[in-house]
């Protein structure tokens, strides 16, 4: 929501979850390298140094993977989910210093190519000789495509959904760096419990996004909506909190309907900005404010207060005897649409 | 093959970091008024981007039209 793109639009907030997450990173690095020296005496600071970074960026995968669902069940994850991208971005870095460590150490000084002797080295179809490898490598250019079109540049010029798209592919990586997990470093260290530490991350993975989106359906199940002369009945005012919002799914998608001020309006409930969920959101400085990174939008016209310039469809609405009635049939994004007053 | 897979990869990328300099300095303020004084943290940011993606921005830099956002409301507004 920034009027000139910055490097980074930092706040105070961002600057303190940077501070953390890097705090926590280097932490973890000092203490994996120093408990592996201690229990291996002969292990190299190149072999500490692939399996530190390599560890650390698988568990800052989960932690990305599960903290955009732990956020819809709980709202007490939304300061997490608020920066998760710097997350991915240190992610990917950490990925790269471990892939650039194991080239220089593993594939680099002879006549082939390293980049290639990445494929060729491990390329059998046995346990032992499976190309795990080849697995790391293309789950780090999935990481690299996320990391590079991570800037606000990149929703705007792609548009939310198509870079919602583009990041799915982080399941596609996640199940790739499984792959080279177990087929890699999994085959030389048989202690169960390195096992039993991926399985418990993949259920937890799993798990969280199975239950919101059990959650998510029946959201958008909804109850039987009454239809009288075009209008949708959606619920009774008194169902919905002061500056607070109603999520219904109409026309498709879901709309989220605003009380505010003695007013009623209802907008599309996808931000334009990552598409996050406007009605989970709460109306701020008479605004609706993004529950995600907190974009906001004037809740009769559906536009950013200027000089931003972002817009959202909106809704006819009008009340009954106490019943907001919603017209299905979306506004273009920013037009000014009168609230139901009550 | 997985040599040629790569030199292919190696070549795109070649091009892509041509296009991405001067699609940063001229190109991306002409697509998005935005970037008209991005700043130079910016325009370093999305280089890699614009490098890997250049077909895309290349469309986008030659086209007239701000992409706009595609969903089901927006598609069944009202004209």
């Amino acid at each position: 929501m920034s009027v000139s793109y910055q490097a980074v639009g930092w706040n105070a907030f961002k600057k303190k979850y940077d501070l953390l997450l890097w705090a926590g990173i280097l932490l973890y690095l000092a203490i994996f390298s120093a408990v592996g020296l201690a229990l291996n005496p002969a292990a190299t600071a190149e072999i500490l140094l692939i399996r530190a970074t390599g560890t650390a960026a698988i568990f800052l995968l989960h932690m990305i993977l599960c903290v955009g669902p732990a956020a819809r069940l709980d709202k007490r994850w939304l300061p997490v989910l608020y920066n998760r991208r710097h997350m991915g971005v240190s992610m990917f870095l950490l990925g790269l210093i471990h892939a650039v460590i194991v080239v220089l150490t593993y594939h680099a000084g002879a006549d082939l190519n390293p980049v290639l002797s990445i494929f060729v080295s491990d390329a059998g179809s046995t346990v032992g000789t499976f190309p795990f490898q080849a697995f790391g490598f293309l789950a780090l250019v999935i990481l690299f495509l996320m990391a590079a079109t991570s800037h606000d540049f990149w929703l705007a010029n792609l548009t939310a959904p198509v870079w919602k798209t583009l990041h799915m592919l982080v399941y596609v990586a996640y199940a790739f760096l499984i792959v080279h997990v177990v087929f890699g470093v999994l085959q030389s260290e048989t202690h169960p419990g390195y096992l039993a530490l991926l399985v418990v991350g993949f259920v937890l993975v799993t798990g969280l996004h199975l239950l919101s989106g059990a959650r998510e359906k029946a959201l958008d199940r909804g109850r039987d909506q009454d239809v009288a002369e075009g209008y949708v009945d959606v619920c009774h005012i008194d169902e919905i909190e002061d500056n607070r919002a109603r999520i219904v799914s109409l026309s498709g998608e879901r709309v989220a309907v605003f009380k505010y001020e003695g007013k009623i309006s209802v907008v599309s409930n996808a931000c334009q900005h990552q598409n996050g969920p406007l009605g989970e959101g709460k109306f701020v400085d008479g605004c609706i404010t993004c529950p995600w990174h907190g974009f906001q939008y004037l809740p009769e016209t559906g536009q950013s207060p200027p000089p931003f310039t972002e817009k959202i469809p909106t809704f006819n609405v009008k009340l009954e005897a106490g019943r907001i009635l919603v017209d299905p049939v979306p506004n273009p994004a920013g037009t000014r649409v009168e609230p139901a007053v009550f | 093959m997985i040599e040629i897979g790569l030199g292919i990869i190696a070549l795109y990328l070649l091009v892509g970091i041509f296009i991405a300099i001067p699609f940063v300095f001229a190109g991306a303020k002409k697509v998005d008024p935005g970037a008209v004084e991005g700043t130079w943290g910016f325009k370093l940011l999305i280089i890699p981007g614009a490098a890997a993606l250049w077909p895309l921005i290349l469309k986008r830099w030659m086209g007239k039209a701000h992409p706009t956002e595609c969903s089901a409301h927006r598609r069944a507004a009202r004209r």
